[in-house]
């Protein structure tokens, strides 16, 4: 009797747990499929509530099968023998989850590796990376593998049995002065060769390389070449403006910005002059509101109202006048110390070209200078190997030659559109995630030129022969020149 | 109930008459404020969880419209599509709410609180009144993250790292403004709550241990959240001034971390001279030891119950404290590995890096050790042992890509891509919430005096084991294409659509393991009124809490007299004794032969004791001007 039942029960939860797992992991394995076949039609809208349904579903099935097993225990209990052990029960699935998990590890490395940069660096120094990243994957990888497979292999192993009891075993010293000094070992191996690798790739040998200016700014960047005279003009946050994003020391813009915020101060003066009768505006408005009872139609309308009204009458809109009147005329009084400087101003920047794509040649050595107007960004060219943070108040840099042209790596990938991008990767904002400039890597000197030729200088050279014919008379028309940006 | 624990009661009765405000609410007993700690540590987590779901229905389907966001979010999810502003909102509040709310003061608040005093035989903490506090500061930290993300502007969006420039000007990004604010009060209260629990937990394990509980004989849980809290003392004062830096900067006009910063439709502003630099120096000085004192919890757990239940001494009781020492000093020398592209001295990032690389030899001490606990043990696979051998999987395969990012050379491309997503998750986030699901299966009779069901508690391990490997295995893979963290959609760069299958895999393994919490949670709270009644020592475990009557709340923990503790904590399966277990608190009365010399030594006369920790007391006296 109590052997049919133990035969019975035992066969009948065998069949719950594998129908209760293969339920629970469906939608998984679907999804799975799904990425082994390219995605067919996939409509999320019916993920919306039916897949919280599915699932509550399914977590009523796994109740009734825990209900199961306390009926199964309590039979146990009865009959005084064990019928089935969730030990040997969980043992079992720790040997089928390894099975699958190393079947899911070799899966992801042959299909998603593939996607995966490695082996494919557009860079010199990319190789040296790669190679790094290989030995640590070798040594990693082997440790995983064997570690791992012990772990579940020990879990069915050694699973629960009644008429055994466990070794006891405190320590051995030989065997952790082994397990140490093992990983030590292997360690220092990789911090040698990764210290080799860093080196080498933060000294990269500056002598002959081009340097090019990124230049990060919620949300976008530009690029900044030095144009003719292979020197980039002197720039300061103080000096930018819509019209001169980057800041750079051309003379015309500045004074054109100083008056500006002269004319905003005066602005903002007359505003606070007229405080006390706007102040009476905006409560006679807010009565007006009130008393007409359009607060519940207009709720927006009204808080604004109100806001401003209140600020009015605490004073805190004229304080917040005096504030930006305080922050302009700061920077009108920057701006004025620098304009004395004539190291500065010594038209340096006039041929700088301010790009909105990176242009390379290839084999060329380059030097990147980052920098950064509002919050910290990132630089980041994974074909590249090559990340640095661009932080505003400070340069940094980062040196790469690239070897692989736009137009190799198209052929390589068999995609005509691919292109290389430099991507933000240090959060910034909203649009944080489009925030990109196109890389391109030409194959010679002669393509580069023709494209540098054809982006506009920051300051369009005036005349030559006007400039030479009288030089004194004509600094006022020089002080305003026309900018060009892109 | 037997009548000593009647007496007991009968006596706790009679010392304080208990109200529902001082029993349940202001209570000063540990194991009420442990279990205060756990209840707001699972709702936080549950709210930190579907927060996450949110946003990884973003990133699978793009384009899509979900009812749900626009019924949870409202003007931040019109027409259910997710606010670019909210979504890093998310991604902020997820990361604080795991690191700081879930994983620092749920895992190592329930615990310590639970098991200090229970497991070196006090009767209470050093101070059960700062222990209230701790709590109730925790409390209103929580509330108040919670109520920044209501507000209009939105919550904190700079990451769970707020980096300044961008959380100090609320002209960059909309959630730099009230939420930050709010974001900046919930974390100084935290902090507060943190050091107070602290100091409690250090002078409790340093003075107050019973007789014969010597450092050598405690159980390495009480290690860990030891060393855990000197940690937090260390670190947290530092995190604490970095934050009143950045509210100087935010509200006073201070230029600590802003410099040279032109704004769009602002203009230049007046600070200058700052550095950015130096926040993340101070931030990460904390966030480095932050990152143990969320998983050295977990480990101390794991060890406790991985032993228990192989029935198996733990392999290499000293081995395992040297590691965590090690670990715990390292970690104050290794912050730099976050920074190692931040335009840092090169040379300070090799330092940096050889330091980060030599953390994984006492790393793989302790996985060695918990191997070799299992081998040759009689495992007994109750839900909290699985739990902690997920942990110990976890912390293997997320601690190997550690020697990638602590890597100067490897971490130029890997920094800030989806394969650190992977590490952390692995390593730190489902490494150490399994230690505290562990924990919680593990205690749970300690705590309720009643049984979780164990059968629930297999599924809901091997459904989220499952998909947490799903989720974040192919991570390394995106990571290793280049795919950056925290991008609200990547359909605008060509390179990355081959990643939208294997987002749609890891946002519905997240569901499905979302999905499983909710087993846990009717398991749980199902459990607390209706489970089985427990058994005083339900495990056949060696520590002194399963001496404490378990059957009736007694705040003094033991009636009469306080147990006195003869050996180790893990005499399991000693071959010259019947059973498998041979608890602490039993004395010898056979005096067999002894076996481990240093571990089986009778009790020390209470002199020695006292003598030996009186040293540290007469330091801490000196140092603040006591007695």
């Amino acid at each position: 009797m109590t052997i049919t039942l133990n035969r019975v029960l035992r066969n009948s939860l065998s069949k719950k747990v594998l129908t209760a797992f293969s339920l629970i992991l469906a939608p998984v394995f679907a999804m799975a499929a799904d990425v082994v076949e390219p995605p067919q039609e996939f409509n999320p809208m019916a993920w919306d509530w039916s897949t919280l349904l599915t699932l509550a579903l399914m977590l009523l099935v796994i109740l009734v099968i825990a209900r199961a097993f306390d009926i199964g225990s309590l039979t146990e209990k009865i009959s005084g023998k064990r019928l089935v052990s969730p030990h040997k029960i969980n043992g079992w699935v720790a040997i089928i989850f390894l099975v699958l998990g190393l079947i899911g590890v070799w899966y992801e490395m042959v299909y998603h590796g593939k996607h995966v940069l490695l082996n494919d660096a557009a860079s010199e120094h990319g190789a040296v990376y790669d190679s790094m990243f290989m030995w640590t994957f070798g040594f990693t990888f082997v440790v995983f593998i064997i570690t791992e497979v012990l772990l579940f292999y020990f879990m069915f192993r050694y699973s629960y049995d009644e008429n055994r009891k466990a070794l006891y075993y405190f320590h051995n010293n030989k065997l952790e002065v082994i397990w140490t000094v093992v990983p030590a070992i292997v360690l220092t191996f990789l911090v040698l060769r990764g210290f080799n690798t860093w080196s080498k790739i933060t000294s990269a040998d500056n002598e002959d390389a081009q340097e090019i200016e990124v230049f990060a700014y919620q949300f976008g960047w530009k690029a900044r070449y030095a144009g003719a005279d292979n020197k980039f003009g002197d720039n300061s946050f103080t000096f930018i403006s819509g019209s001169n994003p980057l800041g750079l020391a051309v003379e015309g813009s500045i004074d054109e910005l100083s008056q500006s915020l002269t004319d905003e101060i005066a602005a903002l003066e007359a505003l606070i002059a007229s405080a006390d009768d706007s102040a009476a505006v905006w409560s006679a408005r807010l009565k007006d509101f009130e008393a007409q009872g359009r607060q519940r139609a207009y709720p927006e309308a009204y808080k604004k109202i109100r806001e401003m009204a209140m600020d009015a009458e605490s004073g805190a809109y004229v304080r917040s006048l005096e504030k930006e009147i305080k922050r302009k005329s700061t920077n009108i009084k920057r701006i004025a110390k620098f304009r004395a400087d004539q190291n500065m101003f010594n038209k340096s920047a006039y041929d700088d070209k301010v790009v909105t794509e990176i242009v390379l040649v290839k084999n060329q050595p380059y030097v990147f200078k980052f920098r950064a107007r509002d919050v910290i960004h990132s630089a980041y060219m994974p074909e590249f190997r090559a990340q640095m943070n661009c932080v505003p108040g400070m340069s940094t840099q980062f040196a790469f030659t690239p070897i692989k042209s736009t137009d190799e790596a198209r052929a390589e990938k068999g995609n005509p559109e691919y292109d290389y991008y430099l991507y933000c990767n240090k959060i910034c904002g909203a649009a944080h995630y489009n925030m990109k400039i196109k890389i391109t890597v030409v194959d010679n000197q002669a393509q580069y030129e023709t494209w540098l030729a054809q982006q506009a200088p920051v300051v369009a050279p005036v005349e030559a022969p006007a400039v030479e014919a009288d030089p004194a008379s004509d600094t006022t028309s020089q002080a305003t020149p026309a900018v060009a940006f892109n | 109930m037997s009548t000593a624990a009647l007496h007991a009661e009968h006596e706790a009765h009679h010392e304080h008459k208990e109200s529902f405000i001082s029993k349940y609410v202001f209570s000063m007993d540990h194991k009420m404020i442990s279990k205060q700690f756990l209840i707001t540590g699972i709702v936080m987590g549950m709210i930190g969880m579907i927060m996450s779901l949110l946003f990884r229905l973003q990133l699978a389907w793009p384009d899509d419209q979900f009812s749900i966001i626009e019924t949870l979010l409202g003007k931040w999810g019109v027409d259910g599509k997710l606010d670019p502003n909210f979504y890093m909102g998310l991604v902020t509040i997820h990361g604080t709410i795991m690191v700081f709310y879930v994983l620092t003061a749920g895992l190592s608040g329930t615990f310590s609180n639970l098991l200090i005093p229970l497991q070196v035989g006090a009767r209470d903490m050093a101070s059960p009144f700062m222990n209230m506090l701790s709590y109730w500061f925790f409390f209103m930290s929580s509330v108040v993250l919670l109520i920044s993300v209501g507000v209009e502007t939105g919550p904190a969006s700079g990451g769970w790292t707020v980096y300044p420039p961008l959380s100090a000007l609320d002209k960059a990004m909309p959630g730099s403004g009230l939420g930050m604010t709010l974001w900046l009060v919930a974390i100084v209260l935290f902090i507060v709550s943190s050091l107070l629990g602290g100091i409690n937990y250090i002078s409790t394990v340093l003075n107050q241990r019973t007789k014969g509980m010597s450092m050598n004989r405690l159980p390495l849980t009480i290690w860990a959240f030891f060393f855990t809290a000197v940690l937090g003392l260390l670190s947290f004062p530092v995190l604490l001034g970095a934050g009143l830096f950045l509210i100087f900067d935010r509200s006073f006009g201070t230029s600590f971390y802003l410099s040279d910063i032109y704004l769009e439709g602002v203009g230049a502003l007046e600070n200058i001279g700052g550095s950015p630099v130096l926040y993340q120096h101070l931030f990460w000085f904390l966030g480095h030891p932050e990152v143990y004192i969320i998983l050295m919890p977990a480990l101390g757990i794991t060890s406790e119950v991985i032993s228990c239940n192989a029935r198996k001494p733990i392999f290499g009781y000293t081995a395992m404290i040297i590691s965590l020492l090690g670990i715990s000093f390292l970690s104050f020398i290794v912050w730099g590995h976050h920074m190692f592209i931040t335009g840092m001295n090169p040379f300070l990032g090799s330092v940096f890096m050889i330091l980060t690389l030599i953390i994984a030899v006492p790393s793989a001490v302790k996985a060695f050790n918990y191997l070799t606990t299992l081998w040759k043990g009689n495992l007994r696979f109750t839900p909290a042992m699985l739990f902690s051998i997920g942990l110990v999987s976890f912390f293997i395969s997320g601690g190997l890509t550690g020697i990638y990012l602590g890597n100067a050379a490897l971490d130029i491309q890997m920094h800030d891509s989806y394969f650190v997503v992977a590490h952390f998750h692995l390593v730190m986030g489902s490494a150490a919430i399994f230690g505290m699901f562990a924990g919680i299966y593990h205690w749970f009779p300690r705590m309720y005096g009643r049984m979780m069901n164990n059968t629930l508690g297999y599924f809901h391990f091997w459904i989220t084991f499952i998909c947490a490997y799903l989720v974040f295995f192919p991570m390394h893979f995106m990571g290793l294409a280049g795919v950056p963290r925290r991008y609200y959609q990547f359909t605008l760069v060509e390179q990355f659509d081959v990643w939208i299958d294997v987002n749609k895999l890891i946002t519905v393994s997240a569901i499905v393991a979302g999905a499983a919490q909710l087993l846990f949670l009717y398991n749980f709270f199902v459990s607390v009124f209706r489970g089985k009644k427990a058994a005083q020592n339900p495990w056949g475990a060696n520590t002194l809490e399963w001496s404490s009557p378990i059957d009736v709340r007694l705040h003094g923990n033991w009636p009469g007299d306080l147990p006195t503790v003869y050996r180790g904590p893990y005499e399991y399966s000693r071959p010259d004794r019947e059973e498998d277990f041979f608890p602490q608190y039993v004395p010898d009365e056979s005096a067999p032969e002894v076996l481990e010399p240093e571990k089986a030594k009778s009790a020390p006369a209470e002199k020695e004791v006292e003598e030996e920790s009186s040293v540290f007391f007469a330091a801490i006296k000196r140092v603040f001007g006591l007695g």
